[in-house]
């Protein structure tokens, strides 16, 4: 029996299934923490692309507040950041920028299309030079549909992300 | 205190022109800094400036992140569908600038708006205008790294918001000042609310002062930083608080009165030194005679009548052209409509404040430090939305 046990192939297989046993005993907990750490910081970048950027302001204010969800209006570097809401219309002229920014983020990074526009292109649909929608470009996590969205539906969709990234698996 | 303003000026001035004099285009010196559209201060704006040393020498803006084709989107809408997308280069000042649309329409037509309708569009006007300026002060303040005075407007805006969220229905954007009137009725008990929210918020107006406006640390970041002359201002085009700032007591409310305008007492608020702290601190006294203006509104208003002209389901006016403009947040904002006859514009041009005041920002870059960039930048009352349409 010890030499069936000791036979090249069933040792590897008896390693590798203690493997998988070993990485999800550490991975779980571990992948929880981290995804715990990313929930509650997440830091937008501050582009603002149209004018749904005053409902995002007044989300940052006093009454909403969306601190409260560990969102800050981060004023650093795009290298701390993993948000970006696209707040409103992408014309063509700030599309390359939206596509520059973003991939100069480092992973992980989420993307929140906040208004009409961002997500169709909205009122703008026939304008010669709006974007029907970012998902063109970048890879949307959430939409928060409203033109504007009132700051309760920016926050119901923060905590959407949130939701997911919960449940998102660590590579 | 205005001894020590202006003779703080007047050693600005010496400052800058030795700054001017001292500079030699010598293109191995200069940085390049490319400021915006993903920059904390720029917004939806971009704009190249070159660097000598601390100085600034060259100033290129960069305008257009926003542009959507407004104006071209009017040709093929109807006069009442065009307000809608209009109203969405300033959602927070949406009341102003579907005002002058309204009032353009309506001289090409040709209708007359019931009284308590001019009443209740002046009022939502002046709501606005302080729900804009608050914004505005809002950003300033975080600009200069003043923090409670982006949390104080932030709530304070919220209470004018509600009013109009009542009155309206939607938090910033109305689409409630058309052409023939104002959609609706207000709602019970809204000038008791009003009359109620003015009296406190004139009370945290004071508040503003003191630990704003009186800050002396904000005193000594605007105070004689970016002089705009009053020949300068009148030559460059600038409108609104910045022109009222250097000096010239220009309001369209008082010099072209729409509407009820020529009823209601009040005065036109101008500084007459033209820095940075003077373009703060003129909006600041509007918000002050916007909360005179919006009582007398509230008094003088009929009890009851129509809101509304009745209009054609369809409207059109004969063929020609038509121009009005009104006193927004931001200064004067016109339309200029040319019909041809049929329900639909021919052509539609947008004159904004953002554009005219922005023309004025490398005249008053050149020669200042980097370090006044956002004391500068932002008191030209710019909203980057606006001025690309």
């Amino acid at each position: 029996m010890f030499k069936d046990l000791l036979n090249p192939t069933n040792f590897n297989v008896m390693v590798s299934k203690l493997s998988d046993v070993l990485v999800k005993a550490v991975n779980e907990p571990l992948g929880y923490a981290i995804n715990w750490g990313r929930v509650w910081s997440l830091w937008p970048v501050h582009l603002e692309t149209a004018c749904c950027s005053v409902e995002f302001g007044a989300a940052s204010g006093p009454r909403y507040d969306v601190e409260r969800f560990g969102i800050i209006e981060a004023f650093g570097s795009l290298r701390q950041c993993d948000l970006i809401v696209v707040q409103g219309t992408v014309n063509r002229k700030m599309a390359p920028r939206v596509r520059m920014v973003y991939d100069q983020m480092p992973e992980p990074k989420y993307v929140i299309a906040m208004g009409a526009c961002a997500i169709t292109g909205g009122l703008y649909v026939d304008s010669y030079n709006v974007l029907p929608g970012i998902d063109g470009i970048i890879p949307v996590d959430v939409y928060v549909p409203g033109c504007p969205p009132r700051p309760e539906t920016l926050i119901q969709g923060t905590m959407l992300l949130q939701e997911k990234i919960k449940r998102s698996k660590i590579k | 205190m205005a001894g020590v303003h202006e003779s703080k000026v007047d050693e600005a001035i010496e400052m800058g022109m030795q700054v001017v004099k001292e500079y030699t285009a010598d293109d191995d010196r200069l940085m390049t800094l490319s400021v915006g559209p993903q920059h904390p201060g720029s917004g939806h704006f971009r704009f190249t400036i070159k660097l000598d040393g601390d100085y600034i020498v060259y100033c290129d803006p960069d305008p257009g992140y926003v542009h959507r084709g407004e104006e071209k989107m009017c040709e093929y809408r109807n006069f009442i569908q065009n307000i809608p997308h209009l109203e969405r280069p300033v959602i927070h000042d949406s009341a102003n600038i579907t005002y002058s649309y309204s009032l353009a329409v309506e001289q090409l037509v040709g209708i007359e708006v019931p009284r308590r309708g001019q009443f209740i569009r002046a009022l939502t006007s002046e709501l606005d205008r302080q729900v804009y300026t608050l914004y505005w002060l809002a950003i300033y303040g975080i600009f200069l790294g003043h923090s409670t005075m982006f949390m104080w407007p932030t709530a304070d805006r919220e209470l004018f918001i509600d009013l109009l969220d009542s009155l309206t229905g939607a938090r910033v954007t109305h689409a409630f000042n058309i052409p023939g009137g104002v959609r609706n009725d207000v709602p019970e008990g809204f000038k008791e609310k009003t009359l109620r929210h003015i009296a406190y918020y004139e009370k945290r107006l004071k508040e503003y002062e003191d630990i704003f406006y009186n800050n002396p640390l904000l005193r000594q970041r605007t105070e004689g930083v970016g002089l705009l002359t009053k020949e300068d201002a009148i030559k460059l085009g600038v409108t609104g608080s910045v022109l009222r700032a250097s000096g010239v007591p220009f309001d369209v409310r008082k010099s072209e009165p729409y509407d009820i305008y020529n009823e209601i007492d009040f005065k036109v608020q101008y500084m007459r030194t033209g820095d940075s702290f003077a373009r703060a601190y003129v909006p600041f006294l509007d918000m002050k005679e916007s909360c005179n203006i919006m009582r007398q509104l509230l008094d003088k208003m009929p009890e009851s009548g129509e809101v509304r002209a009745k209009l054609q389901p369809n409207p059109k006016g004969p063929a020609g052209e038509t121009y009005r403009r009104v006193e927004s947040g931001r200064g004067a904002l016109g339309y200029y409509i040319v019909s041809d006859g049929t329900p639909r514009p021919y052509r539609v041009k947008i004159s904004v404040g953002s554009f005219r005041n922005i023309l004025a920002l490398p005249h008053l870059l050149v020669g200042s430090k980097l370090a006044d960039m956002p004391s500068i930048y932002w008191a030209l009352n710019y909203w980057p939305v606006e001025a690309d349409r």
